[in-house]
């Protein structure tokens, strides 16, 4: 088994993406992550392309519904796609207009939701994938959380990441999923970005468990959390219910143990 | 009679489907399980075990990706791509369920 | 599909996404799958909406994993007008989870699969 190695180029911000089974604890995960992120300093833009987004919820994101508009594209002239930008719009500016603030500075943007109709559904997917594709390299760090399951994940969803988190507790269809997800990516992602985080954990065995039927060492191990749990329950980040929580600490772990995979690591380490 | 059983992933919809199936074949009735999900593990709620669960979305896989034809009628669906659960359950993993041939 | 002798028991794909894009009336019955957090209530509101919308049928609510009094009220606030069965938390289902066996094998007696097993009866079906 190959320990994760520095990034060969990682000097811009990073692009990490979480991916698993539903119910696994990716938007926990993530969004705890983007907040502890944030909190060193760190400009973080959390991209949810969840249509059933549960990241508000681990952010602690007011609004739980604030897809971008469909109204942000117009259809694309010949040669390109279906859905394009409208010419007055970039990036930036979508960010600017539409990411949500959240707490810890982080910024929150939402690719759509389903209430859509498939047609609207469709104009938010492309405009999501532009803004992805044409942010400004250096200025945000990424924190994607992904839908549930292997649909999503590999199907270009998951393309701007340079490290992909993927989130396993200690169920076998949990590990199933895994197993897929982990043979789809391997085809984009080295093991150098691959990072396998065991969740849930309650003793040392689940890790050990995961660990040997994926083949991978666990970047880190997310202990089952009773205070962080209740708080889900009642809709409340997992930072805020338990800010010294287990979890807390571990995931702060995860994001050591992430930004060291960066060659600007040191400066952002904890 | 057919039932769709929906939620959020996670939320302990394939345990209540495959609950439900045994429940239903226990009772005699003639039951067929459809795991529509993209990664099938209704097997293992079902008690088909991991490795039968495993089989069944290869296959999957190779329709998928147009390695195997798709089968061209509901009784070969079942037949092809599906493995016999206790109780009498007829587990089926299919890739959409919005468009199934009739039988 | 069409033979009335079988019943078919469809596990959806996690979300709602299949179940708007079934045909209207393409089920009999719709088994809404819930846990007592925020956010699963709120994906299986707009689940149930979408099923009463497309006429998919009897919508029958499964609360999943409820574990004390403050998991219930959460529950009977949000489908207090919903045919409502209500699984409690049950570590069988988390161990079987875990071993990758049916609960229904690893412990039938367990009272989260006795729950489940009425919805047979909620959806009508006790006479099969």
């Amino acid at each position: 088994m190959e320990e994760p190695m520095p990034l060969a180029d990682s000097s811009s911000m990073m692009r990490v993406a979480f991916v698993g089974k539903g119910g696994a604890g990716k938007s926990t995960i993530a969004g705890t992550f983007a907040r502890l992120l944030a909190r060193r300093g760190q400009p973080v833009l959390a991209l949810d392309s969840d249509p059933m987004p549960g990241m508000p919820y681990a952010l602690g994101v007011a609004v739980d519904d604030c897809p971008i508009p469909d109204d942000v594209v117009v259809s694309g002239g010949e040669g390109e796609p279906r859905w394009v930008l409208r010419s007055d719009l970039d990036a930036a500016a979508i960010v600017d207009r539409y990411a949500a603030e959240g707490p810890d500075g982080v910024r929150y943007l939402q690719f759509g939701n389903l209430w859509g109709h498939v047609v609207r559904l469709q104009k938010a997917q492309h405009a999501w994938s532009q803004v992805v594709a044409e942010l400004d390299r250096d200025q945000w760090h990424l924190v994607g959380d992904l839908p549930g399951g292997t649909r999503q994940a590999m199907f270009g969803w998951a393309r701007y990441a340079d490290t992909v988190c993927l989130v396993v507790e200690s169920t076998v269809k949990s590990m199933h999923t895994a197993a897929r997800l982990l043979t789809l990516s391997q085809a984009k992602w080295g093991p150098s970005s691959l990072v396998l985080v065991v969740n849930k954990a309650c003793d040392d065995s689940d890790a050990a468990r995961i660990c040997e039927r994926l083949e991978l060492p666990a970047a880190a191990v997310v202990p089952h959390d009773p205070e962080a749990g209740r708080g889900d329950r009642r809709g409340a980040a997992p930072l805020d219910a338990a800010p010294d929580g287990a979890l807390a600490h571990a995931v702060d772990a995860l994001v050591d143990r992430v930004v060291s995979l960066y060659s600007f690591g040191e400066e952002v380490a904890g | 009679m057919k039932i769709a059983v929906v939620g959020k992933g996670g939320a302990g919809k394939t345990t209540t489907s495959a609950v439900l199936a045994r429940s239903l074949g226990r009772r005699g009735a003639r039951v067929v399980a459809l795991d529509c999900d993209t990664n099938p593990n209704l097997g293992l709620s079902l008690g088909v075990g991991d490795s039968e669960t495993e089989r069944l979305l290869t296959l999957r896989d190779q329709v998928d990706e147009g390695e195997a034809e798709h089968a061209p009628t509901w009784d070969d669906i079942l037949d092809r791509y599906g493995a016999d659960a206790p109780d009498g359950v007829r587990l089926s993993v299919i890739t959409r369920i919005e468009n199934p041939e009739p039988g | 599909m069409n033979d009335e002798a079988t019943t078919v028991v469809a596990d959806l794909e996690a979300g709602i996404g299949t179940l708007t894009r079934l045909d209207a009336a393409a089920v009999d019955a719709t088994v809404v799958v819930v846990e007592p957090t925020l956010r699963s209530i709120d994906v299986a509101r707009r689940a149930i909406a979408v099923a009463d919308e497309q006429r998919q049928g009897r919508v029958v609510v499964v609360a999943n994993k409820v574990s004390d009094d403050d998991d219930r009220a959460r529950i009977d606030e949000a489908f207090e007008d919903r045919v409502l069965i209500v699984v409690p938390e049950d570590p069988a289902i988390d161990v079987a989870d875990r071993l990758g066996l049916s609960p229904v094998d690893h412990e039938p007696q367990a009272p989260a699969v006795a729950a489940l097993e009425s919805l047979v009866d909620a959806l009508g079906l006790a006479s099969v």
